[in-house]
C-alpha cells in the first residue's frame, strides 16, 4: 500500500468514527429526551390519580362486565371497603343498592347496567335509593352515572355518588313544619268558620242583604282556606310517605255520584249540562274510598271551574281490559291545558298559564294528589287534551281525564 | 232547629282554644242546652268548673273534667278536643272517664278536633267514644243536630 494509499484509507476510519460518534450522541441526545417525556407523563399520571383518589363524592369505574376497576378514597371512606378489596369484583356484589323500603334494586334496573347497555338514564332525585356499606348500614345517596366512551365504544362507566343523609334530614323538616303549621291554621279557620255560621244563621240577629252578602264572602274564603290547608296536608303526608291506604270494597258509581250531588251548586251555577253514564254492574272495588274521592272531587271541580258557562260536562264509567279495570273518564268542553305545558301538569303547584289568566282559585296541588293516590292504588290516569300551545285568548275543544284502576274484587260483591 | 226533647240535657264542654269554646257554647245554649266548659282534664275533674249564665261549666284540661263530672249529677254528653290545656289530652280523658265503668261509660263522647290523623280517630273509636269530626271541615249546625239526636235516642 501507497503511503498515500494508506492516508485516504486512515481519513475515511477517522470520518467513519466521527459519524459513529455523532450517531450516538444523537442517540443519547434522544434517549433523554424520551426519559424526560416518560417523566412527565408519569409525574402527570401520578397527579391525575391523586386527583381521582381525592375527589370528594364518592367515584367508582367498571369495566363492560360489571368489575370495579378503580375506587377512590371517598369511595372507600363512604362505603369502608378498601380499594385491594373491591377491584376486579362485581359492584352489585360489593355495593347492594336499596330503594326507600329496603328492597334491593334489581342487578338490571341499576342505573350502572343501564348505562352499559347504552340506555341514556337521568337521575331521578324525587325518588332517591340507598347504599349499603361493609357493615351492612346504609345512606341516601345520590348518584350521576356516566359510559366511558373510547372511539365510539362504550368500554365502561364512570359512576360519582354522594350521600345525601343531611339534604334529607332538612327535606323531612322542611315536610313536617308544613304539617305542623297547617294544623296550628286549621284552629283559627275554624274559629272564623262557626262565628261567621252562626252569623250567618240568624242565631245572634238578622243580617240585612248586603251584610249577608259581605259574610258569605268572608265565609267562602275561609272555605278556600280551608281547601288549601288540607291540600297542602295531604301533599306533606305524601312528601313524609305517612300517607295512609285503607282499601275496603267500594261502591264506586255511588261515589261519584255523591260528589257529583255535592258540587250540583257549582254545575247549577254555571248553567253547564253533566251527562253521568255511571254503568251497570260495576262491582265493589278495592279502593281507599276516601281517596278516591279526593280524586274523583279534584277532577270534576277543574272540569266545573275550567268549563265556561253552558258547557258540557261526560263522566263515564266502564269496565275494560276484559273486566279487570274499571276505567273512569271526566270530559269537558273547557280551557283545555296548553300542548307546551301537559308535560307538567301532575306536578307539584303547577298552573298552566291559561287557567291561571282566567280564574286565580286554584292550588296546583289538585293533580299532583290525584296522581299519587293513583299511583299507589295501582292505577293509572292520564289526560288527552287538543289544545295547541297557548297564545292569549284562545279557546278550545276541552279535557277528558282518564283514570284506570284494577280491579281486585270483581266476582261475588252486590 | 227543633228541639228534640223538653228536658234541659247538659253537655260537658272541653276545649282548649278560648274563641271556639265562646262559639260552642253560644250555639249549643241557644239550642237550649246547659253548658259546662273546662279547658283541661284536670279541671274537669275537680269542682273548678266554668259556670256559665244558663248554670253551665266549661272545662279545658283533663284532670279538671274527670273530677267535676264525678261531682255532677248529670251529664248527658261530652264534647271533647283533642289537644287540651295541660299535659293530658282527649285520650287520657276518654281512658280515665271509660275506666270509672257503670253510668260514664254509657255517657256518649264526641270528639271534635283538627287533628285528622286517622291512626289518632280510630283510637278514639276503638275507646268507644260516638263519632270524630274534623272542626274545619264541619259546621257547627251539623255537629249540633247530630248531638242533639243521639240524645233523643238516649
Amino acid at each position: 500500500m501507497t503511503p498515500v494509499a494508506t492516508k485516504i484509507l486512515m481519513d475515511k476510519e477517522l470520518m467513519h468514527k466521527k459519524e459513529l460518534e455523532n450517531s450516538q450522541a444523537a442517540i443519547l441526545n434522544v434517549l433523554e429526551d424520551h426519559k424526560q417525556e416518560s417523566e412527565k407523563i408519569l409525574k402527570k399520571k401520578a397527579i391525575d390519580e391523586a386527583i381521582l383518589a381525592s375527589i370528594g363524592d364518592g367515584l367508582v369505574v367498571v369495566d363492560k362486565e360489571g368489575q370495579i376497576t378503580y375506587v377512590n378514597q371517598s369511595f372507600e371512606k363512604m362505603l369502608g371497603w378498601s380499594s385491594k378489596e373491591v377491584l376486579g369484583k362485581r359492584i352489585v356484589a360489593v355495593v347492594p343498592r336499596e330503594d326507600e323500603k329496603g328492597e334491593v334494586v334489581p342487578f338490571n334496573e341499576r342505573i350502572l347496567n343501564r348505562v352499559l347497555r347504552g340506555e341514556v338514564v337521568v337521575a331521578d332525585l324525587t325518588n332517591p335509593f340507598y347504599y349499603i356499606r361493609k357493615d351492612k348500614t346504609r345512606f341516601p345517596s345520590s348518584s350521576i352515572v356516566t359510559s366511558i366512551v373510547l372511539e365510539g365504544e362504550i368500554i365502561g362507566v364512570v359512576e360519582t355518588f354522594r350521600d345525601i343523609t343531611k339534604e334529607k334530614e332538612i327535606d323531612k323538616a322542611k315536610t313536617e313544619f308544613v304539617s305542623l303549621a297547617s294544623h296550628q291554621l286549621r284552629t283559627p279557620l275554624s274559629t272564623i268558620n262557626w262565628y261567621t255560621e252562626m252569623l250567618l244563621t240568624g242565631d245572634v240577629g238578622k243580617l240585612n242583604a248586603e251584610q249577608e252578602k259581605y259574610l258569605n264572602e268572608v265565609y267562602r274564603g275561609n272555605q278556600r282556606m280551608v281547601g288549601l290547608v288540607n291540600a297542602l296536608l295531604s301533599v306533606s303526608r305524601m312528601d313524609l310517605g305517612t300517607f295512609i291506604f285503607e282499601p275496603e270494597p267500594t261502591d264506586i258509581p255511588l261515589l261519584v255520584r255523591s260528589v257529583l250531588d255535592e258540587q250540583m251548586q257549582h254545575i247549577i251555577q254555571k248553567d253547564i249540562t253533566v251527562f253521568p253514564a255511571l254503568g251497570t254492574n260495576i262491582p265493589l272495588i278495592q279502593v281507599d274510598p276516601k281517596l278516591l274521592r279526593m280524586v274523583v272531587q279534584n277532577l270534576l271541580s277543574n272540569a266545573i271551574k275550567y268549563t265556561p258557562e253552558k258547557g258540557k260536562i261526560e263522566m263515564s264509567l266502564t269496565l275494560t281490559n276484559q273486566k279487570k279495570c274499571l276505567l273512569f273518564t271526566i270530559s269537558d268542553t273547557g280551557y283545555g291545558i296548553p300542548k307546551n305545558q301537559q308535560h307538567k301538569i301532575f306536578k307539584k303547584l303547577f298552573r298552566a298559564d291559561n287557567v291561571r289568566e282566567k280564574d286565580t282559585e286554584g292550588t296546583g296541588l289538585g293533580l299532583y294528589i290525584a296522581k299519587a293516590i293513583i299511583d299507589n292504588s295501582g292505577g293509572k290516569i292520564w289526560f288527552e287534551s287538543p289544545a295547541s300551545n297557548y297564545t292569549e285568548g284562545e279557546e278550545n275543544a276541552g279535557t277528558t281525564f282518564y283514570v284506570e284502576l284494577p280491579c281486585k274484587l270483581l266476582e261475588k260483591n252486590k | 232547629m227543633k228541639r228534640t226533647s223538653k228536658k234541659s240535657r247538659t253537655i260537658l264542654v272541653l276545649e282548649d282554644e278560648q274563641s271556639l269554646l265562646g262559639v260552642i257554647k253560644a250555639k249549643l245554649e241557644k239550642e237550649g242546652i246547659r253548658v259546662l266548659t273546662s279547658r283541661s282534664v284536670e279541671k274537669a275533674f275537680s269542682a273548678d268548673l266554668k259556670k256559665s249564665k244558663s248554670g253551665g261549666v266549661t272545662l279545658s284540661s283533663v284532670k279538671t273534667a274527670l273530677k267535676h263530672v264525678e261531682d255532677l249529677e248529670q251529664v248527658d254528653a261530652i264534647w271533647l278536643d283533642h289537644n287540651l290545656v295541660g299535659e293530658e289530652n282527649g285520650l287520657d280523658f276518654v281512658t280515665k272517664f271509660k275506666r270509672n265503668g257503670g253510668h260514664w261509660s254509657k255517657i256518649p263522647i264526641f270528639v271534635v278536633s283538627n287533628t285528622a290523623d286517622p291512626d289518632l280517630v280510630k283510637t278514639y273509636i276503638r275507646l268507644g267514644v260516638n263519632k270524630y269530626y274534623v272542626k274545619a271541615e264541619n259546621r257547627l249546625d251539623t255537629i249540633v243536630a247530630d248531638i242533639h239526636s243521639s240524645l233523643s235516642h238516649a
